[in-house]
């Protein structure tokens, strides 16, 4: 089982950074499109990790299947 | 990595196979040999599967052309939404109550919405590993609308982290569940991660609640360690058993005051109407479970006048009515076998409000108040006893309650409470709600008007009690055995 300690030390404002940096880059330093497309990898994992953070005590919603 | 035409073709072939062989076929195969029968909007949902899987084929004849993908895209958006709109109507229902038979623990239409999800992240994930032919290599130079674009983005952008800043906080903190309005005041700026992370990780959370097993309830049954303290015995005046042969273990027994006929389930789905001897079956019927509204195991009986009304573990109820004249054909629909002479009047649940997420184990009738009567049984996520009320005309929640303790009773310690009393078996007379616990084979009394566990009584030598019903002034204590054991009603409890 994956503690949630272990993983909080990812956060919002984080994110934010790193999209501002791939979008930098973008603009500014095309070439840099696969150091780019990783910025926004690491986003996305670092959300679904914000996501999974907030809905762990019950991960499939509250209803019948 | 990345994947050649050659390689997503292959892979997409063994997509097309688990999809065909998968949900359509299976479907199929349940319906002819299983009688699984869906829905009009199931059809529709099946239909989507089997178009996604032409589009596939049609992908491996002629390569990953876009309309092709972009097809399948719509055919999986399309689907989810359909699955959606389908689970919507069953998904906020009480514990246990779907829609016809679960498979592998989940109903069909949520099977649906799955499949069709599986479907995008495949096409996804097979678009995203695609080698490209022709790639351009070199960056494009942007637009004035391009630039425009992107400072734009930056801008927003950087306004949200600098919102981010303020509400959550620089590393360790993170999102609140319940933030604070913002301030540029940093007094006031509130920076927390302890409440997020808080709690065990768990799958289905509060509703993770195991099914109840109405003929086998474990656990303590020796009164002496049950919560109450220095509770009386109550002694057996008699012991009776059923002689007609029944298909199961017994669930429930209910007494018609007005014949003294015996109504009785049993956990294999069926209802019997039995003559006041316990000898002769008068009438039996093996209800269908799955057709539409899914039935737990059986737990409760009660003669309401001359209806049958029987209960399922999840709150579902059947109305059932002997009936010389019922149509065996139409009747084909709702039972699996009947002695004839009996038609179904209605099906359909019990909402609860705070018995919500628990079973239920017994079923209780009140003639004055016209109302149904049930009683939670609790689990390891939901600890308590709730006494639920159904006005009769309507089959809707008129009240509830959890019973409070009469100051003549006391309870075993600090820690213990009455939710550890596990009600299998309720009658009412006078007011008065009798309930039989498996836990601690224990008699209680409630008080319905006062809302109150008035008396309580030890039970000696019984086992597996799964129903309670008053014959005069008798109380029938029965087992899942077919065995009954009869006591003397009390007097101590009386109002």
């Amino acid at each position: 089982m994956v503690e949630p300690t272990a993983i909080v030390g990812v956060m919002e404002f984080l994110t934010f950074l790193l999209i501002l940096a791939a979008a930098w880059l973008l603009w500014r330093r095309p070439e840099r499109e696969r150091l780019a497309f990783g910025l926004l990898i690491v986003s996305c994992i670092i959300m679904m990790i914000l996501f999974l953070i907030g809905t762990h005590t019950s991960l499939v919603p509250g209803v019948n299947i | 990595m990345t994947f050649s035409e050659d390689r997503v073709r292959a892979i997409l072939a063994w997509v097309v196979i688990i999809l065909v062989v998968g949900p359509v076929g299976a479907a199929v195969w349940l319906g002819v040999l299983y009688g699984e029968s869906p829905c009009i909007l199931c059809w529709a949902q099946r239909t989507s599967m089997v178009l996604i899987a032409l589009v596939g084929l049609f992908v491996l004849r002629y390569g990953p052309r876009p309309k092709y993908l972009g097809m399948a895209v719509l055919l999986g958006a399309w689907g989810t939404f359909m699955a959606i709109r389908h689970s919507g109507l069953h998904l906020a229902r009480d514990i246990g109550q779907g829609f016809a038979a679960p498979y592998f623990g989940a109903h069909t239409y949520a099977w649906a919405w799955l499949v069709h999800w599986v479907v995008l992240l495949t096409i996804g994930a097979l678009l995203f590993l695609l080698r490209e032919a022709q790639a351009d290599t070199e960056p494009r130079p942007l637009t004035r609308t391009g630039t425009v674009a992107v400072v734009l983005f930056v801008a927003v952008v950087a306004a949200n982290a600098f919102q981010a800043f303020v509400t959550t906080g620089p590393p360790p903190f993170i999102g609140q569940a319940d933030p604070v309005r913002f301030s540029l005041n940093p007094k006031r700026w509130v920076w927390m991660y302890e409440d997020e992370i808080a709690g065990r990780v768990s799958l289905r959370g509060r509703w993770t609640v195991p099914k109840p097993d109405p003929a086998h309830v474990e656990g303590v049954t020796d009164p002496a360690n049950g919560p109450l303290a220095d509770l009386p015995v109550l002694t057996t005046t008699n012991r009776l058993s059923i002689r007609a042969t029944l298909d199961g273990r017994l669930t429930d027994l209910a007494v018609d005051p007005a014949t003294g006929r015996f109504l009785a389930t049993t956990d294999h789905f069926s209802v019997y109407v039995l003559d006041s001897s316990l000898a002769r079956i008068e009438h039996r019927v093996h209800l269908d479970h799955q057709y539409s509204i899914d039935l737990t195991p059986l737990a409760g009986a009660a003669f309401v006048g001359d209806t049958l009304t029987v209960l399922a573990t999840n709150k579902s109820y059947v109305l059932l009515r002997p009936d010389p004249d019922a149509d065996p054909d139409r009747e084909w629909r709702h039972f699996k076998e009947t002695t004839g002479g009996i038609a179904e009047l209605r099906r359909s649940r019990f909402a609860t409000v705070r018995a919500r997420q628990q079973y239920v184990l017994s079923l209780a009738y009140e003639r004055d108040s016209d109302e149904f009567i049930t009683v939670s049984v609790p689990s390891p996520r939901h600890q308590r006893m709730v006494v639920s009320r159904f006005d009769r005309r309507d089959r809707m929640l008129a009240s509830e309650f959890l019973p409070r303790l009469a100051d003549s009773l006391t309870l075993n310690g600090p820690d213990r409470s009455l939710a550890e009393y596990v009600v299998t078996g309720a009658t009412v007379a006078d007011g008065l709600l009798y309930a039989v616990s498996a836990a601690y084979s224990t008699l209680l009394a409630i008080d319905l008007e006062r809302k109150m566990v008035t008396g309580a009584w030890r039970l000696m030598d019984i086992e597996q009690p799964v129903g309670l019903a008053m014959r005069g002034s008798e109380l029938l204590v029965a087992e899942a055995d077919s065995e009954i054991v009869v006591f003397e009603r009390p007097r101590g409890a009386h109002r």
